[in-house]
C-alpha cells in the first residue's frame, strides 16, 4: 500500500479516535444509554457522480473512471456534534481507455459501464458551532466492489474473450464549513485531502491462450474543495446538493451531488 | 526487360535451402530508384509548407474595409476566412514566395501574425529508409512496385501492417533472433550494427559465419535490417538483434545433425527466436528432438513450409515449430499459376502443419556487400517461403520484447489468432494453405479495442 494511502487511513483512524475521546465523556451509564438511545437518525437517499482521472501503470498513463452511484445511508448522532453514517448502494462505473498490456493479446476497454456495488462509512465531528459558522471535521471511506463483466476480443481468428473485475476505492478526509446564518438554507465549502485508489483485474480467455493482469489505478489528484448547501424543506426532510472540484496537474476532475435526508428525531 | 538497363541475377538455391528467387537490378541506383519513389517525393522537394498559402489575422481594431483593402494591396485572394479564430487563409501571387509574403504582412502593423500554411499528416510511424516505399510487404499502398523491369502490382494494404504495429513497439535490443542459414554479411551498412555477436560457422567450424551465398543475409535482412537510418531497407524489428549461426553451405545445402549444432549453440547463446528458412521432406526425431528443447526454453521457432506445392517440408511441419506459408503482393497464398511469369514459377507448400503466412513473393531484402559488383546495389528482391518465415520471425521478436513473460506456445498463438484470414472467402477459418491466415502486427502487437459480448454467438 502506497504512504499516501496509509497516512489517510491513518488520519480516518485518529480522527474517529479523536471523536470518541474529545466528545464529554458521559458516564458509562449515560454512554451505554446514548448508544442504544441515539440523539438522532437520518436516512438518505443520495446519487451522485464524478469523473475522476487515474494513472496507471506507474502513472504513465492516464484515463477517466467516470462512476455514477445511488446510495441509502443512514447518519446516526451517537452523541452531541459526532456522527457516524453507514453507505450501501449500486454503483455503475466506466474506465474508458484502460488498457491491458500484459495479457497475451492487449485489449483496451471501450467506454462501458460496469455495475458494483458501494459500501461506504463516515465519521464526522462537530469542531465549532457560533451563530453564524459550524465547522465540522470527517473522515470518509467508499469502497466499490465491480460485478464481473465479459467482453469480446473481435477480429481473431478464433473466438476470445475477456472478463473484467474492477475495484476502487475512495477516501477524503477533512474539514467542511457551513454558514448557519440563514434558517433553512445552509450553503458550506468543504476542503479535503481526497485519494482514490483501486485496481482492474482482466482475465483473457483465447482457446488454450489465457492470461491474467492486475491494474492498479490511483487518482490524479489528492484534493478536493466542494461547494454545496443543505436546504431545509420541513422540520424532518432536507435536501443537500454539492459541486465538487479535484484539481490535478493538467486539468480539473468534478463530481456532483444530491441528497435527500430524513430525519427521525 | 527494358533493355541493358535492367538484369536480373537469380539467386538459385538447390532443394534443401528452400529456392529464394531474386532479381537484382543492375540499374538499382537511386537516381533510377527514385522513378518509382512517388511517395518520397514530398519529402525529397523540402517543402513544410503550402507553396502559394498563407494564414493571417488582423488586430481586431482593423475594420473590415481595410482588412480588404490590405488583402488587395498584396495581389492576395482569400479562399477562406476560418471562424471562431478570424484567420484568413490568402492564396497568393505566383511570383511572390511565401517567406517575401510573411514578411511584408509583418511589417504592417495592422497584422496581429502571419504564417505558413503548414502540410501536416497523420501521426503513423513510417521509417526514413530508402527503399521502403517499395517494401510492399510492411506495407502496400497498393499499385505498382519492385524492378521497373518486372512491374509487380499489389492490393492495397495487403501488407502485414508493420507500420501500425511499429507505433505500439520496435523492439528491445535484448532480444536475439538467431538466423541459422548461410551466415550474415558483416560489412553490410543495413546489417552491421545489429549483430548481437560473431556467431558460428558450423560448416567451417570457426567464429566466423560470413556469408557466401547471400540467402542468409536476405533473411537477417528482412527479419532485422537496421531501421531508420536513412538508407536501405526496413526490418520487421527494428531494434531486436541477429545472432548469425551457418549451418547451410555456400550451395545451399545442410543436413540434420549441422541443424542441431545450430539449434542448440542458439539456445546456449540466448536466442529468443531462431529462424529456420529450409527444411526437407524427411522427418527426423533427432530434429524434433533438438527444435522442442528450444521451444521448451521458450524460444520459438518459426520455420519455411517450403516452396514445391507439396505437402509441408520438416522441421516446419513439426508441433513445436510455427510453420510459415506465402502470399504475394495481393494476399494471394502463392502458387504456381499466380508464379507463371516469375523466372522460376514456384508454389507455397500446404497441410495441416501450417500455421500462418507472411509475405514471400519479391520481398526486397539486403545482398551480401561481398557478392555484389558495382553497379549493383547491396538490396535485392527475392522469393520464397524462405523470405515469409523472417517477418513472422521479425514479429515473434517484437512480441517477445514488450511481453517477456510469454512462453514460446503463447507468442506462437498470439500470432495465429491474430492474422488476417485473407482467404476467408474460399477457406474461413484455419485452411490447410495459409493456416490461420497471413499475419497483422497491427493486432498482435497494438491494444485491440473490446466490445461487448454477441449474444448470438
Amino acid at each position: 500500500m502506497k504512504k499516501v494511502e496509509i497516512f489517510l487511513l491513518s488520519a480516518l483512524l485518529v480522527l474517529t479516535l479523536t471523536c470518541f475521546s474529545s466528545a464529554q465523556e458521559p458516564e458509562p451509564q449515560e454512554q451505554e444509554q446514548k448508544l442504544f438511545n441515539a440523539v438522532s437518525i437520518s436516512p438518505g437517499l443520495g446519487f451522485e457522480y464524478f469523473s475522476r482521472t487515474i494513472g496507471w501503470d506507474d502513472d504513465e498513463y492516464t484515463s477517466k473512471l467516470k462512476s455514477l452511484f445511488l446510495t441509502l445511508d443512514a447518519e446516526v448522532e451517537l452523541q452531541r456534534g459526532i456522527y457516524v453514517r453507514a453507505v450501501l448502494g449500486f454503483s455503475s462505473s466506466s474506465y474508458e481507455a484502460l488498457v491491458f498490456r500484459e495479457l497475451p493479446v492487449s485489449v483496451q476497454l471501450p467506454e462501458d459501464y460496469i455495475k458494483g456495488f458501494i459500501l461506504g462509512a463516515e465519521v464526522r465531528k462537530k469542531l465549532i458551532h457560533s451563530e453564524s459558522l459550524r465547522v465540522d471535521a470527517f473522515g470518509q471511506f467508499y469502497y466499490c466492489y465491480g460485478i464481473k463483466k465479459e467482453w469480446e476480443v473481435p477480429d481473431l481468428t478464433v473466438e476470445g474473450t475477456v472478463e473484467g473485475r474492477p475495484t476502487w476505492m475512495r477516501a477524503p478526509v477533512g474539514l467542511i464549513f457551513t454558514y448557519t446564518g440563514y434558517e433553512t438554507f445552509f450553503p458550506y465549502i468543504n476542503l479535503n485531502f481526497n485519494k482514490l485508489w483501486g485496481k482492474f483485474n482482466m482475465d483473457e480467455i483465447i482457446q488454450d491462450l489465457t492470461g491474467r493482469e492486475e491494474k492498479k489505478i490511483s487518482g490524479e489528484s489528492s484534493f478536493c474543495i466542494s461547494l454545496g448547501f443543505t436546504f431545509k424543506l420541513t422540520e424532518s426532510i432536507s435536501f443537500k446538493s454539492e459541486a465538487s472540484f479535484m484539481p490535478y496537474k493538467e486539468g480539473t476532475d468534478f463530481g456532483i451531488l444530491v441528497k435527500a435526508i430524513y430525519s427521525l428525531d | 526487360m527494358k533493355g541493358k538497363k535492367f538484369i536480373f541475377a537469380v539467386v538459385l538455391v538447390p532443394f534443401f535451402l528452400f529456392s529464394c528467387q531474386s532479381s537484382r537490378d543492375s540499374s538499382f541506383n537511386q537516381k533510377n530508384f527514385i522513378l518509382v519513389n512517388v511517395a518520397n517525393t514530398y519529402s525529397s522537394r523540402g517543402m513544410q509548407y503550402v507553396s502559394d498559402q498563407v494564414l493571417v489575422k488582423f488586430k481586431p481594431s482593423v475594420t473590415e474595409e481595410m482588412r480588404e483593402a490590405a488583402i488587395a494591396s498584396y495581389q492576395s485572394t482569400t479562399l477562406k476566412r476560418i471562424s471562431g479564430i478570424d484567420v484568413y487563409h490568402l492564396q497568393i501571387p505566383e511570383d511572390v514566395s511565401v517567406e517575401e509574403m510573411l514578411y511584408l504582412l509583418e511589417q504592417n502593423p495592422d497584422v496581429e501574425y502571419a504564417e505558413p500554411n503548414y502540410f501536416r499528416r497523420i501521426a503513423q510511424v513510417t521509417p526514413n529508409d530508402q527503399y521502403f516505399v517499395d517494401q510492399y510487404a510492411l506495407y502496400n499502398p497498393g499499385g505498382v512496385f519492385g524492378p521497373p523491369s518486372s512491374p509487380q502490382s499489389g492490393t492495397n494494404r495487403a501488407d502485414i501492417k508493420a507500420r501500425e504495429g511499429w507505433e505500439e513497439t520496435w523492439g528491445s535490443d535484448s532480444v536475439i533472433i538467431a538466423i541459422l542459414d548461410t551466415g550474415a554479411d558483416f560489412n553490410h551498412p543495413d546489417l552491421d550494427d545489429k549483430l548481437f555477436s560473431n556467431g558460428y560457422d558450423f560448416i567451417n567450424d570457426d567464429p566466423d559465419p560470413t556469408d557466401d551465398h547471400g540467402h542468409g543475409t536476405i533473411v537477417a535482412g528482412i527479419a532485422a535490417a537496421e531501421t531508420n537510418n536513412g538508407e536501405g531497407i526496413a526490418g520487421v524489428a527494428w531494434n531486436c538483434k541477429i545472432l548469425p549461426i551457418k549451418i547451410v553451405d555456400n550451395t545451399g545445402w545442410s543436413d540434420v545433425s549441422t541443424e542441431i549444432d545450430g539449434i542448440n549453440w542458439a539456445i546456449l547463446n540466448g536466442a529468443d527466436v531462431i529462424n529456420l528458412s529450409l527444411g526437407g521432406p524427411g522427418v527426423s526425431q533427432s530434429e524434433q528432438d533438438a527444435i522442442r528443447a528450444a521451444y521448451n526454453n521458450g524460444v520459438v521457432v518459426v520455420a519455411a513450409a517450403g516452396n514445391d506445392g507439396v505437402a509441408t517440408y520438416y522441421p516446419a511441419a513439426y508441433p513445436e515449430c510455427m510453420a510459415v506459408a506465402a502470399t504475394n503482393s495481393s494476399d494471394e497464398r502463392v502458387t504456381f499459376l499466380n508464379t507463371a511469369t516469375d523466372p522460376l514459377p514456384w508454389e507455397s507448400n500446404y497441410g495441416s502443419e501450417i500455421d500462418v503466412a507472411a509475405p514471400g513473393d519479391w520481398v526486397l531484402s539486403l545482398y551480401p556487400t561481398s557478392l555484389t559488383t558495382p553497379p549493383f546495389l547491396p538490396y535485392t528482391w527475392a522469393s520464397g517461403t524462405s523470405l515469409s518465415t523472417p517477418h513472422v520471425a521479425g514479429l515473434a521478436a517484437l512480441i517477445r520484447s514488450i511481453k517477456p513473460e510469454l512462453s514460446a506456445e503463447d507468442i506462437m498463438d498470439v500470432i495465429r489468432y491474430t492474422a488476417d484470414d485473407v482467404n476467408s472467402t474460399n477457406y474461413a477459418g484455419r485452411d490447410d494453405f495459409i493456416g490461420y491466415g497471413r499475419i497483422n502486427m497491427e493486432r498482435a502487437l497494438v491494444p485491440i479495442i473490446i466490445s461487448a459480448l454477441n449474444p448470438h454467438k
